[in-house]
């Protein structure tokens, strides 16, 4: 392979609690910390083992979104990858709008590879990757928990809800990524600050002549609704009077 | 179990927001391409490297401890994993000159994650804390050969550093020491004595343990101006760098403390082993103070960093734990609805913020003091420096300690048992109160030589800033009532300071009973001025404050209604003299 | 106007999520055709084709369809989807795998993890891992949905079958080849789809432990064993028991959390459950936050005492 693009998004940070603004209009995000989507890092560290076990000469990073996400693109950077191109918008875009301006960027690099994080959990869509399969005609291999590059092929084992499922690929092709496929490495301080010196290209969405207008209208966001609180029982055959008397057991 | 996570937003409000550090690094060449963008990613991946993988240790490595096992020292399980991991990300050169491998960022950066590493695991951090140390007092009083030879290694971390100063009967007064070094005429001496409470001394994470032990030579005069500084390796190093025979040091023992257990404190001893001088012969105290105000300002911000993590489990327990009855909580109350829980919180809160506002202020200033191309700014940052060293040791490690005390005490059972490993910060946090110093010593270097310092130019410069500060905020009805409680601890403050420098405190026995209360004086006014800084800096935000930075402002003035009070209390300690403390005679004690 | 459904199933047995999804779709009024693609998938026909609510079963019987791989699924729906109104999968990983790749074909939209369909063009799905729900609005002509399947009840059986019409599998090349699959063991009810779970946490300590804890009362109760993120990371239990954000999201009547301390992520994969009991020894554990029933104790203790009063 010579070349891996593995398109990356910024989202509210894992460890933070999403607060429902109180208008119903989405979620506040205002001075929240943001982060890669984990599932995105997987998706980086996944081409960065894949270049260093020599099976690829580049890896490349895209991000659609703020100009503040170039900081996830540095982050990426750090870790190792070699260049990064930001499509700044400040505007919510879709995945099938994102897979639209991906299958832009494939035709201008292109590559040989694309890996993605399975889903978003800022959206939670799990689209992306499959739409952009699509719409390239390449194969696909999404929720791998293990890659493996052999002659010119690419074996993938998926996560499916009966256990799991191998794949061969040829490539071009998509893969997405489940959780266990790897762990995202820590970055070294020197590759910080040499990530500052790295290519990052920014482009506008216009440049690619992509719609990215919105198929969805956003209606309302609320919080969900909660549970009636709960009662404690001290032993085993109370709880099992109970359960009979609900009909459970 | 006890989760840290670094407090990076923290953080990059005070550098960027309150201290506009950009525009200091900007003015300094050496770091005019650091934006504050690189560092929050820096800080970042630090506080990501202490949450994820050291922080995990602490109660591990706590309940394990270090073990001597044969004479050599046993760290506990992960720990030599983990050291690895550091010095291959090259955590352990961030502030390291780049000369010779490091990343040459400036101190402030370094003051950060020197406070995660002490939040997510104090024993750890004290290892690459000390290696630091030892190798910025080479490379500023090494020879060539010394520091080609062993700075390399140190700042990637593949050695590690240990300071030996203190002896079985030279503690707070190093004047007494009594291990030797004889010149060998080849160029090395023979280093023969004992030292105790040697850091770092011995362990098994890295392949080979750089010594910089005080001695006297020969024709060496009595008390402190007779100590040079040796520099004594673990293995003998050849000339391309391999370690090769063992040097005659050996580990007498470990100390059994009461906290930092993963941190292997050892009795070293030197039994005629080779060394090399480190600057000039009798100058070593000199040598190894030039690293002082470092060295203390990195244990301040270890009272700081256990004092978050303690707050940090304090603040989550107290969210989710639900006992009794609060007014306008239906059912029963999380702990946190409880007015005096909510206290000991703010308390805790209010301290590490200033704290840590602190640390940075001086920080920057250092960076100054080193870097800046103004040689009056170079000086006028020196004397700020000089003076606030001791209280940041001070002050950082006292309310350090009492903040792990309460962050102990709204666990109630829970803080005393260690499954929630608040009772550990207790332990781990007493030790940055004795070591570098005791902080009954760093209060009498605020008052007998700081407060004089410079003909006092440094100390009126500091209250100088203070009143820019209250001048600043005149007018605005936000910070009006923060106001008036700074200006009020000012005024305790700059009448005591005057009777200390020429008043009816000056004599040296007055200085010494006043020192430990002023400088908590000293330290509650500086906090309060900070909260005013952070404060103001939040009003001129405007709608462009986040939820953080609003945050501030109520806890600014719990800090000036709620503490900044004990300011009159201690001024008047201070104003009734030494009196009361010398009228018991000594043998009714 | 018509809504086609693509069956989930493994050439033998149509699962339980197909007959939920079809419930939720039947709420949109509307016919619903139930795809069934396959490899000797004629008894998975025959199940769908009773499915109450089912209005037609097409059959695509073709080997290219014997594992479900997405390329030729995909474009057997493109080649069906002429006038259906609306396309449908349950959000297996089947159908999350496939139905992406569809709605890019039509150049449509998807709408992901319908919980709750409000009108034929307006759907609830759940953010930010259950955090939030986000009522949306579908601008395409053509409707798009996975359907969460936990928030729907199965669809009843009837008698009578509906007719099933027979279509061929559309000629193309197939990049991707299946190399083998391992299928968890099937001795017990699947995990997205039974009455009962028992899941297991860290506190079980080993994977020893968490067999002989877990086994005997899933037994009893005929229950699917789960387990958290943290007891698999730990190695105690293979990751397709994983209940979680990231792992099955499930919504049994009735879930038993053994020694699972509750975090926002597992809590993610089964606050929907009907009745949640929850078994720990830290009575501040938030899994007791969501329980209707909690026993604060030493699981190895209770869960004997349980076994023994249900007989």
């Amino acid at each position: 392979m010579k070349k891996i693009l593995v398109p990356v998004k910024m989202v509210l940070d894992a460890n933070a609690r999403p607060r429902v603004r109180a208008d119903e209009t989405g979620i506040d995000l205002s001075g929240m910390r943001m982060s890669i989507n984990p599932f995105c890092e997987i998706a980086v560290e996944e081409a960065l083992r894949l270049k260093e076990a020599g099976q690829a000469e580049e890896v490349v990073i895209v991000s659609i979104g703020p100009a503040k996400a170039q900081d996830t693109l540095r982050q990426a950077l750090a870790m190792g990858a070699d260049r990064a191109l930001l499509i700044q918008t400040d505007e919510t875009v879709e995945p099938l709008a994102v897979a639209k301006l991906l299958h832009a960027v494939v035709m201008d690099e292109p590559p040989d590879l694309v890996i993605l994080g399975k889903q978003a959990i800022d959206d939670d869509c799990n689209q992306t990757g499959q739409m952009l399969a699509a719409l390239l005609g390449w194969p696909q291999a999404t929720f791998a928990s293990a890659i493996r590059a052999e002659e010119g092929r690419l074996l993938v084992t998926r996560e499916i809800d009966a256990g799991l499922q191998t794949l061969s690929l040829p490539l071009p092709a998509i893969v997405t990524t489940d959780l266990r496929l790897n762990e995202p490495r820590h970055c070294a301080l020197p590759n910080i600050m040499k990530a500052r010196k790295k290519p990052l290209t920014i482009r506008m969405p216009a440049d690619y002549g992509v719609d990215v207008r919105r198929r969805l209208k956003v209606l309302a966001v609320r919080p969900p609704s909660g549970r009636k609180p709960g009662i404690k029982v001290a032993t085993a055959s109370e709880l099992v009077g109970d359960l009979r008397a609900a009909g459970l057991v | 179990m006890p989760s840290y996570k670094a407090p990076v937003e923290d953080m990059m409000f005070v550098l960027k927001d309150v201290l506009g550090a950009g525009q200091v690094f900007s003015a300094i060449p050496a770091y005019a391409d650091i934006d504050t963008d690189v560092v929050e990613n820096v800080l970042e991946e630090a506080g990501r490297f202490c949450s994820e993988i050291l922080q995990p240790l602490n109660m591990s490595g706590d309940a394990e401890g270090c073990r001597l096992e044969n004479g050599v020292v046993r760290t506990p399980k992960g720990f030599a994993q983990a050291y690895a991991a550091f010095s291959d990300a090259g955590w352990g050169g961030l502030s390291a000159s780049p000369d010779h491998g490091g990343q040459g960022l400036p101190r402030t950066l370094q003051i950060l994650v020197d406070e995660m590493l002490s939040a997510s695991n104090l024993s750890f951090g004290l290892f690459p804390g000390l290696t630091r140390g030892a190798y910025e007092a080479i490379e500023a009083h090494g020879d060539e050969a010394l520091k080609a030879l062993y700075l390399p290694k140190m700042i990637a971390g593949t050695w590690t550093g240990a300071m030996a100063l203190t002896e079985a009967g030279a503690g707070s007064d190093l004047g007494m020491l009594k291990a030797t070094a004889v010149p060998r005429g080849d160029g090395s001496y023979t280093v023969t004595g004992s030292k105790i409470f040697i850091s770092s001394g011995d362990h098994d994470m890295a392949e080979n343990v750089i010594h910089l032990v005080l001695a006297r030579l020969p024709d060496a005069p009595a008390g402190t101006k007779g100590i040079s500084l040796f520099l004594c390796p673990k293995y003998l190093v050849d000339r391309d760098g391999t370690p090769g025979a063992r040097n005659a040091i050996s580990v007498g023992a470990l100390e059994h403390k009461m906290g930092i257990h993963a941190q292997p404190t050892c009795v070293m001893n030197y039994d005629g082993c080779r060394g090399w001088l480190v600057g000039e012969a009798h100058r070593g105290l000199a040598a190894m103070f030039t690293m002082m105000n470092a060295e203390r300002l990195f244990v301040g911000v270890q009272g700081l960093g256990v004092a978050d993590a303690s707050y940090q489990t304090a603040a989550t327990y107290a969210r989710e734990r639900l006992q009794g009855r609060a007014t306008g909580v239906a059912g029963t109350a999380p702990i946190i609805a409880h007015p005096d829980v909510r206290r000991m919180l703010l308390s805790m809160l209010s301290f590490i913020e200033a704290g840590r506002a602190l640390s940075l202020f001086t920080a920057l200033e250092m960076d100054k003091e080193k870097c800046h191309p103004d040689p009056e700014i170079r000086r006028a940052s020196g004397g700020l420096v000089a003076l606030l060293t001791p209280v940041i040791k001070a002050a950082l490690t006292d309310f350090g300690f009492e903040a792990a005390v309460l962050g102990q005490q709204v666990l109630g059972g829970h803080g005393y048992i260690r499954e929630w490993g608040q009772e550990q910060f207790v332990r781990d946090a007493r030790i940055a109160m004795i070591y570098e110093g005791t902080n009954g010593i760093q209060a009498q270097d605020l008052v007998l030589r700081k407060l004089p310092l410079d003909g006092g130019r440094p100390v009126r410069m500091f209250l100088g800033l203070i009143r820019d500060t209250l001048e600043q905020a005149d007018g605005i009805a936000e910070a009006a009532s923060q106001c008036v409680a700074v200006r009020e601890a000012l005024a305790h403050l700059d009448q005591v300071t005057a009777r200390l420098i020429d008043g009816d405190l000056v004599a040296s026995d007055e200085r010494n009973a006043a020192a430990t209360d002023y400088l908590r004086l000293f330290a509650l006014v500086t906090f309060g001025w900070l909260w005013l800084r952070m404060t103001l800096t939040v009003l001129n935000m405007g709608a462009n404050a986040n939820a953080h930075a609003r945050r501030k402002i109520a806890v600014g003035r719990f800090f000036a209604d709620r503490i900044l009070p004990q300011a009159g209390a201690l001024a008047r300690q201070i104003g009734a003299g030494g009196a009361p403390i010398m009228a018991l005679a000594t043998e009714n004690f | 106007m018509t809504i086609l459904l693509i069956a989930d199933h493994d050439n033998r047995v149509l699962s339980d999520a197909t007959g939920r999804a079809l419930t939720a779709l039947c709420a949109m009024d509307d016919a619903v055709h139930i795809l069934v693609a396959g490899h000797r998938a004629g008894p998975v026909a025959e199940s769908a084709a009773r499915l109450c609510g089912a209005g037609r079963i097409i059959l695509a019987d073709d080997a290219a369809f014997a594992h479900g791989l997405a390329e030729p699924l995909a474009a057997l729906v493109v080649s069906l989807a002429g006038d259906y109104r609306a396309i449908a999968a349950p959000a297996t990983s089947g159908g999350k795998d496939v139905l992406p790749r569809v709605a890019a074909l039509l150049d449509v939209m998807q709408v992901s993890d319908v919980v709750r369909i409000v009108s034929p063009d307006t759907f609830e799905r759940p953010i930010y891992a259950g955090n939030a729900v986000a009522v949306v609005q579908s601008t395409d002509e053509k409707k798009l949905l996975t359907i969460r399947t936990s928030a729907f009840a199965a669809a009843g059986t009837i008698d009578a079958a509906v007719p099933i019409e027979e279509v061929r599998a559309p000629h193309g090349v197939w990049l991707a080849r299946f190399e083998g699959e391992t299928l968890s063991s099937r001795d017990r009810p699947d995990l997205a789809s039974a009455r009962v779970v028992v899941s297991g946490g860290r506190a079980l300590g080993s994977a020893e432990k968490f067999q002989d804890v877990l086994g005997p009362l899933a037994e009893r109760l005929h229950a699917a064993i789960g387990a958290s993120r943290a007891a698999v990371d730990a190695g105690y239990a293979p990751n397709d028991l994983q209940v979680g954000q990231t792992g099955k999201v499930v919504a049994p009547d009735l879930y038993i959390a053994l020694g699972i301390s509750g975090a926002i992520q597992h809590l993610a994969g089964m606050k929907d459950s009907k009745i949640i009991v929850a078994i720990n020894k830290d009575e501040d554990a938030p899994i007791f936050q969501v329980a209707d029933y909690g026993i604060v104790g030493d699981l190895f203790e209770i869960v004997p005492e349980l076994e023994k009063a249900l007989g």
